[in-house]
């Protein structure tokens, strides 16, 4: 069946298939470098990110696509919408600000909020703002968030990743689709391989 | 050269690039249309009462029930571009340690243009409660009406229609009967 591809293959020699395999990893390098020096310009450890869940239909539904900033200048308001992870929880989460209490820096942050672990000695840097307690709300939900957020009373500057800026439907189904089918995956990248060594350019 | 497969990815590539050169180009048109809505928000009453809200770690605190009236005319927010306007009332409001609070205390999706004419005789749909657990002697709040347009592709943006006039104070406890 692959006789004469491989047969090629061998016409080829290995120059070309180490050349071959040379492009490929500059393709995946590429990408990663993109995507980290959008981190970096973006402040946001994951400047886009998918949509998973209902909970703020009928703006988000699964499988879009939104692009993050977090700025580290600026507070957050109501009616942004961020994307924030709590600690412990793999899963980020896309809602709504509810309320923001902004505190001077003479009001002490510490007893609003029950902190654990790692998070106590975690210190301010010299460019942040203010600390900011938030409580957010999907838009779909009928009630604020206290329930997700697993013992912690506010949510803070260091759980947020981002603030929802673009949007852009459907596009995100495609990894949706290949964490639900991991077979998917497997052919996808597969099929590009043999693809990246087969073909002539 | 010709083979299909030569063929299949040249007609793809093009048509992916066809797509996303339109839905930049609508994402982009969006900021041609700059219209400004307005309306008016008016506070018909505040009441303060102490609630118990299991839900919060401050178990026993000054709870404020906001009844208010809003007009307002959000249709020139919709454009080809507008997948809905999500539309929030927040009460304003620093307490005595300086702490600047923003609650919403009331929103509404609105969906399409003929539902965007706002004529709300409402009160609070969400707890507006203070982190001193009390509203007495915080600063008279205001209150704003605010909009955050979601296009159905490219950038989210928010504005305000409206403010009170007058800035309207936490009258004190009222003690159950």
């Amino acid at each position: 069946m692959f006789s004469e591809e491989l047969k090629a293959f061998r016409r080829l020699g290995l120059r070309y298939v180490l050349l071959q395999v040379l492009n490929f990893a500059s393709v995946i390098a590429s990408g990663l470098m993109i995507w980290k020096g959008l981190g970096v310009v973006t402040n946001s450890e994951s400047p886009i990110v998918v949509v998973l869940s209902g909970s703020m239909e009928p703006a988000f539904y699964r499988g879009d696509l939104l692009f993050l900033t977090n700025p580290p200048s600026e507070h957050y308001k109501t009616g942004d919408i961020t994307v924030y992870k709590i600690p412990g929880q793999d899963i980020p989460i896309v809602h709504r600000v509810l309320e923001t209490r902004n505190l001077p820096p003479t009001v002490d942050v510490r007893q609003y909020t029950k902190r654990y672990g790692r998070l106590t000695t975690q210190s301010k840097t010299s460019n942040q703002t203010d600390p900011q307690l938030l409580l957010t709300k999907g838009d779909n939900n009928q009630i604020d968030d206290i329930g997700l957020y697993q013992g912690i009373e506010w949510l803070e500057r260091s759980h947020i990743v981002g603030k929802v800026r673009g949007f852009l439907p459907y596009v995100g189904y495609v990894t949706i689709a290949m964490n639900d089918f991991p077979q998917l995956k497997y052919a996808l990248l597969g099929g590009l391989g043999l693809l990246a060594l087969l073909q002539r350019e | 050269m010709h083979s299909i497969f030569a063929r299949i990815n040249n007609t793809s590539a093009l048509l992916s690039s066809c797509l996303m050169a339109l839905l930049a180009a609508i994402a982009v048109s969006t900021f041609v249309f700059t219209a400004q809505p307005s309306g008016n928000v008016n506070i018909a009453s505040v009441q303060v009462q102490s609630g118990q809200t299991r839900r919060y770690a401050t178990k026993r605190q000054d709870l404020a029930y906001v009844d208010f009236n809003i007009t307002a005319d959000f249709t020139p927010l919709f454009n080809w571009n507008t997948k809905q306007v999500f539309l929030y009332l927040q009460a304003e409001f620093d307490d005595r340690k300086g702490v600047k609070n923003e609650v919403v205390v009331w929103d509404r999706i609105v969906r399409s243009k003929d539902q965007a004419k706002i004529s709300v005789i409402g009160k609070n749909k969400y707890n507006l409660r203070e982190l001193s657990a009390s509203f007495k002697n915080i600063s008279p709040a205001s209150y704003s009406l605010k909009y955050n347009i979601m296009p159905y592709v490219g950038v989210l943006t928010y504005g305000e229609a409206a403010r009170t006039t007058e800035d309207v104070p936490f009258p004190p406890r009222k003690t159950r009967v």
